[in-house]
């Protein structure tokens, strides 16, 4: 019962938050947050599951309640944990409390319903990383989607209707697609199941009882539902060429919002192609690994080449993180216990690393209202805590060892370098150049910001709007930086020492994680994929 | 052997970590409590390095003892299906060498500090000493690394904590660039070298560097055995072509870090680091890591003729390439960096001519020399108040002279003059490459290089030395220098001491004329793990790689080489001794501009980045801006969000959305369960 509990506790705070006076509510926020994330930190400590979730493994936590009875299928509360989904609802819990504290300085109105959102936020994503059934997940899946689009649309920056809109339109569609594809396989499936429980679904698909829907041939069937689902997945993740939503979604959203975005949303994909592409129709997965392989490589390479072009801190940022995720693409097709195993410990890596830099933009954005990488130099000076958690953050980034960056990546390359499907060293090694890519841009971008002499020269007005450019460009107002650049406040800094302190201890002692992965990762690569 | 002292023996070798892992303590410590210490954690440096040191040299003394140690000490990861990933002690005659080595420069570089941060008055110490203090961590525990992946887990620390300490100063605007360059020319290597340890892993499933089921004895194996050589994964290449790939890869990050042709460029830049940084990481110890990495796993790299062929030529060329360099050179810096790639090729070419213990002599005395001449220069730049260029110099051997005679000790060490140390290193070195390469003649093109190399090297020490200390002063600084300190002046004293004598441990000219048994080096190298020593990379040398030595007496290369040295020495005598010494250089005419401009190495390489770097990302960034967003802001404005529409939706309230996604899922829903026969 301790998932429904934690789903509970960020609910009811949900609840609790929206009816609380705006003046209380980031307090209250944080210190509700931290219910959950307590729960979900004893729930780690006492995890006993074993195995794959979906491949008869033994979960954690599991509840398994009938609930309602739809034609042929029977609608289950089927949730329960395994090695691989216990460690993202951590990755959530941590996230959300450190988005929220990270909130307190630049959410200045209708605070109530942003943390509100937040919580629900938070509900969705551990209902997500926790259902076994597939309506359910389904449910929590969409469901992400509805605070998400609010946070950027009412908080966000000057284009934020235009972001959140893209944003919203375009992971829709996805999921359309997806539940297009997923639903062919049900009815290919046929009588052999009689339920949407995702153990039995993956675990019937690999055992070849897939039969023909219509003229298709199970083999064609699960081709084009293995395509429908990775196309449905690849744009929360997202993997190149559908992409283009996630740097207007970053720079848009307010700093907090991007730290859960980056940290959590997308991890939503990679755990879907997951459960469901590699997991439930992994012949299909092996067979074409090289496209996909190739698909992964060009993230990595043209995601850090996009990065390197931009000038904004935020979106710099953003589109390093198309660049990771490519690595997470690369462990799952790997099939190897490094590699999927990588994959996911690259989840959980990159999930903290990228929420600490975009919250150490959010600090430097709180003071300097820029993120503008020409706009300011010599930061160091000013701010010199929050310098060093960029710096460590970056360097985490740019995959530092002792830091979980380097591991998550250091595991994928390990896992698919000797992989079996052609070509696999060379899609590696080329990946691999991403390492170079990521130093040049993020060393770049600190020395002209952080290093030299103190400078600070915005576009935007001391009150923090955006005197936008255009039609007034002309006016443009260059203020030498009179509003005074000072250190960050505490709180501001707290969040990104704890994060920091998480990918340094998952960098020393990767066990923790890494155990309890390879534990559910195995069975995958053990079943192979039959028929 | 007792079982009192076999107790002994086994406790040295358990707190050995400790080694590293004091100055790790030192660098916490100046981190968060720097800033209350007196002398802002310096004195936590200097006892941590300094406890380190102790061990080392009891490390040392174990080892003379014949005992060995190689333990895993922590496992990171453990995968029954796949392979473990752990940190390891390999502790053998050639670590415990390099262990005292590095201890030591750390040590003295910590106290002369002191004199030079501290005594100066500069800001952001705390941050300076961890700096120091994570850096002596990193490189002590990479060099008793027993696998191949702490080595490079502990390379790219260095690699950090190199762009943390050149980057000290970083209000001024060109060491935070350089520190940016020297990092990301060396990730350009780094690059290779990963793609080698996941290749070594992938092909042998294990990285460890000693023992019956390390990769270079696998390797050996798959090659004389023949048979074993069918269960390693080769990926589709011959198994000797395969191994001369992966040392290859390996090659890259080595000549990254150990600044070598092309990848050498970072190192002058990071010349913008304080001097004492420039002393320990880029000249005594961290570009050594390249060179150590080669010695460390000799008998993989003693398996392919190929690699080492490229080896010897990479580092006779870059000996002779940046010695020509540091000839024009006016900052007293610039010299010694130069002078530094110069040496590190050396050490190439001796361990790419199968001159293992060689290379390794030239890497000891080359951190003692190197370590000291820097220090030197730093005492300089403490005088002359921070003036490194050596024309506002002259005349300082008067008022320093301890300076003076210990930093001429490192010159007459660094141009070879006997009996200083690096005459008995570069000598063998040159001699193994000699007598290596009259039956090959790309070593011998190498040997050559590195042979002219020593007259370039001999000009421009002595011009370096005549410059700043002989003559009458030049500017009003030289006139009136700043003296420094004991914290100065010992560390100085300790080094021009090791670099007069050390060289004594090795006279392999004179062992060979008297024949007495004095290349205690060589006897020390010979002793060590199975498989793991020079004696036995002599063997694979000559079965596997096809080397052969000719019959030469190690006394005419030592003569043609002095020889040579002295040359260089004689000409900058009669260029630049006199009172008012002339810009002779100018005379170059255009050989000077082309060598101030370094062969305008830096040019085409910014070239390369600029164009294949930025440019391709600018392209790329246009490309997705127009190309792939505008496909999806096309799709959408021909679908239901047509351009209009959306700013209709958006001059909406928000609930809008809410029933939009909800009719959404809902409509889903039903088409799903009607086709789907829910209903039914």
């Amino acid at each position: 019962m301790i998932i429904e509990l934690l789903i509970g506790l960020c609910l009811l705070g949900t609840v609790v938050v929206l009816v609380s006076p705006s003046r209380y509510a980031p307090r209250l926020a944080a210190g509700w947050s931290l219910l959950p994330l307590v729960v979900s930190l004893l729930m780690y400590a006492g995890f006993n599951g074993r195995g794959n979730a979906l491949l008869g493994g033994q979960l954690a936590y599991e509840t398994m309640v009938s609930w309602v009875s739809l034609g042929p299928y029977a609608l289950n509360w089927h949730v329960g944990l395994d090695g691989i989904s216990m460690p993202l609802i951590v990755l959530s819990t941590v996230l959300t409390t450190a988005a929220i504290v990270s909130a307190w300085t630049p959410i200045e109105e209708r605070e109530n319903q942003f943390y509100g959102l937040v919580l629900f936020l938070e509900a969705s994503l551990v209902g997500v990383f926790a259902a076994l059934d597939f309506f359910v997940w389904f449910v929590f899946w969409e469901a992400v989607l509805v605070p998400m689009y609010f946070l950027i649309a009412i908080w966000g920056g000057p284009r934020r209707k235009y972001a959140a809109i893209k944003f919203f339109v375009y992971t829709n569609v996805a999921s359309l697609v997806m539940f297009i594809g997923f639903f062919a396989l049900i009815f290919g499936l046929g009588n052999s199941i009689q339920s949407l429980d995702m153990p039995a679904i993956a675990q019937a698909l690999r055992a070849g009882e897939l039969g023909s829907t219509g003229a298709i041939a199970p083999s064609t069937l699960k081709t084009l539902a293995f395509v429908a689902m990775f196309a449905g997945f690849a744009v929360k993740v997202p993997v190149v060429p559908v992409h283009t939503w996630l740097p207007d979604a970053h720079v848009e959203a307010p700093t907090p919002v991007s730290v859960l975005l980056a940290g959590v949303l997308l991890k939503m994909g990679t755990y879907a192609l997951l459960r469901f592409n590699f997991t439930m129709l992994a012949d299909v997965a092996q067979q074409y690994a090289p496209i996909i392989a190739l698909f992964a490589v060009v993230s990595v390479i043209y995601g850090a080449l996009l990065a390197l072009a931009q000038q904004d801190l935020k979106r710099i940022v953003a589109y390093s993180s198309v660049s990771s995720m490519g690595y997470v693409i690369l462990g799952l097709v790997a099939y190897t216990v490094y590699g999927v195993g990588g994959a996911t410990f690259q989840m959980l890596s990159h999930g903290l690393i990228s929420g600490l830099l975009f919250a150490c933009v959010g600090v430097m954005y709180n003071i300097t209202h820029t993120r503008m990488v020409d706009d300011m130099s010599g930061m160091a000076d000013r701010m010199p805590v929050t310098t060093s958690m960029f710096v460590a953050g970056a360097f985490a980034y740019m995959g530092l060892p002792l830091t979980s960056g380097f591991l998550g990546e250091y595991f994928v390359f390990l896992g698919t370098f000797g992989a079996d499907f052609p070509g696999a060293a060379w899609f590696t090694a080329i990946s691999m150049f991403g390492i170079v890519i990521v130093a040049g841009y993020l060393l770049y971008a600190m020395q002209r910001t952080l290093f030299g002499s103190f400078s600070l020269e915005t576009d935007y007005g001391a009150d923090g709007v955006r005197t936008d450019g255009g039609e007034n460009a002309d006016e443009h107002l260059e203020s030498e930086a009179d509003h005074d650049v000072h250190r960050a406040a505490a709180h501001d800094i707290v969040p990104l020492a704890i994060l920091l302190a998480l990918v340094i201890v998952l960098g020393v002692a990767p066990e923790i994680a890494f155990g309890m992965i390879r534990d559910a990762v195995s069975p995958m690569l053990a079943a192979g994929g039959a028929g | 052997m007792s079982v009192a002292e076999a107790s002994t023996t086994a406790f040295a070798f358990e707190v050995a970590p400790a080694i590293a892992v004091l100055p790790l303590a030192s660098f916490v410590i100046a981190l968060f409590a720097g800033k209350y210490f007196p002398k802002k954690g310096a004195l936590a440096g200097v006892t941590a390095t300094g406890g380190s040191l102790l061990l080392s040299l009891w490390v040392m003394l174990t080892v003379a003892g014949g005992a060995y140690y190689n333990e895993e000490i922590y496992t990171l990861v453990s995968t029954p299906e796949s392979f473990d990933l752990h940190f390891g002690v390999l502790l053998d005659p050639l670590s415990a060498l390099m262990l005292v080595i590095v201890s030591l420069v750390s040590f003295l570089v910590h106290v002369f500090s002191l004199g030079y941060m501290n005594d100066e008055g500069e800001r952001g110490l705390p941050r300076y000493y961890a700096g120091l203090g994570l850096f002596s961590f990193s490189m002590l525990a990479f060099v008793f690394a027993d696998n191949l992946f702490m080595s490079f887990v502990f390379f790219e620390l260095v690699g950090l904590c190199s762009w943390l300490l050149i980057g000290h100063w970083y209000r001024e605007d060109a060491p935070p660039s350089a520190a940016k360059k020297a990092f990301l020319v060396t990730r350009f290597g780094d690059y290779f070298f990963l793609i080698g340890v996941v290749a070594v892993f992938a092909t042998f499933g294990t990285a460890t560097f000693a023992g019956s089921e390390s990769f270079p004895v696998l390797a050996e194996e798959a090659l004389t055995d023949g048979g074993a050589g069918g269960e390693l994964s080769t990926f589709g290449l011959g198994a000797q072509t395969w191994f001369t790939v992966l040392g290859f890869l390996i090659l890259g990050g080595v000549i990254g870090k150990s600044a070598q042709f092309p990848l050498h460029t970072w190192l002058p830049d990071a010349m913008e680091g304080p001097t004492p940084v420039s002393a320990l990481i880029h000249a005594a110890t961290m570009v050594a890591a390249g060179v150590y990495l080669v010695a460390r796993m000799y008998g993989f790299y003693a398996l392919s003729p190929t690699a080492l062929a490229v080896i010897a030529f990479v580092g006779g060329f870059t000996a002779l390439f940046a010695a020509s360099m540091a000839v024009v050179k006016r900052d007293v810096k610039q010299v010694l960096a130069y002078s530094t790639i110069s040496q590190y090729g050396y050490m190439m070419l001796g361990l790419g001519a199968g001159g293992y213990v060689a290379a390794v002599f030239h890497l000891m005395t080359h951190a003692f020399f190197k370590a000291l001449l820097f220090l030197g220069a730093g005492a300089v730049i403490i005088a002359m108040h921070h003036r490194q260029d050596m024309w506002e110099m002259g005349g300082l051997r008067e008022k320093l002279p301890v300076t003076y005679y210990t930093f001429l000790a490192g010159s007459l060490a660094l141009a070879g003059i006997v009996p200083f140390a690096g005459f008995w290193s570069k000598d063998e070195v040159l001699y193994e490459a000699l007598v290596h390469g009259l039956t090959d003649p790309l070593l011998l093109v190498a040997y050559l290089m590195g042979l002219i190399a020593v007259f370039f090297t001999g000009f421009y020490t002595f011009r370096m030395v005549l410059l700043t200390f002989h003559g009458e002063p030049r500017t009003h600084t030289a006139r009136n220098p700043h003296l420094p300190g004991w914290n100065v002046k010992f560390p100085l004293v300790v080094l021009g001491i090791l670099a007069t004598v050390i060289g004594l441990t090795n006279m392999t000219p004179v062992a060979e004329a008297t024949g007495l048994e004095i290349e205690f080096l060589h006897t020390w190298l010979e002793h060590g793990i199975e498989g793991l020593n020079s004696e036995h990379y002599g063997e694979l040398l000559e079965t596997v790689a096809g080397y052969s030595a000719a019959e030469l007496s190690p006394l005419l290369a030592a003569a043609l080489s002095l020889a040579l040295a002295l040359g260089g020495a004689g000409l900058a005598y009669s260029l630049y001794s006199g009172d008012r010494p002339d810009r002779h250089t100018d005379r170059l005419g255009d050989a000077r501009t082309l060598l101030m401009n370094n062969y305008y190495q830096d040019e085409y390489q910014v070239w390369i980045a600029e164009t294949f770097g930025t440019g391709v990302a600018r392209l790329s960034d246009r490309f997705d801006q127009s190309i792939v967003d505008g496909a999806v802001n096309g799709v959408s404005s021909v679908s239901l969000f047509s351009g209009g529409r959306i700013r209709r939706i958006q001059t909406g309230i928000v609930s809008n959305y809410a029933t939009l996604l909800t009719l959404g899922l809902v409509a889903l829903l039903l088409v799903v369960g009607l086709t789907g026969g829910w209903f039914l």
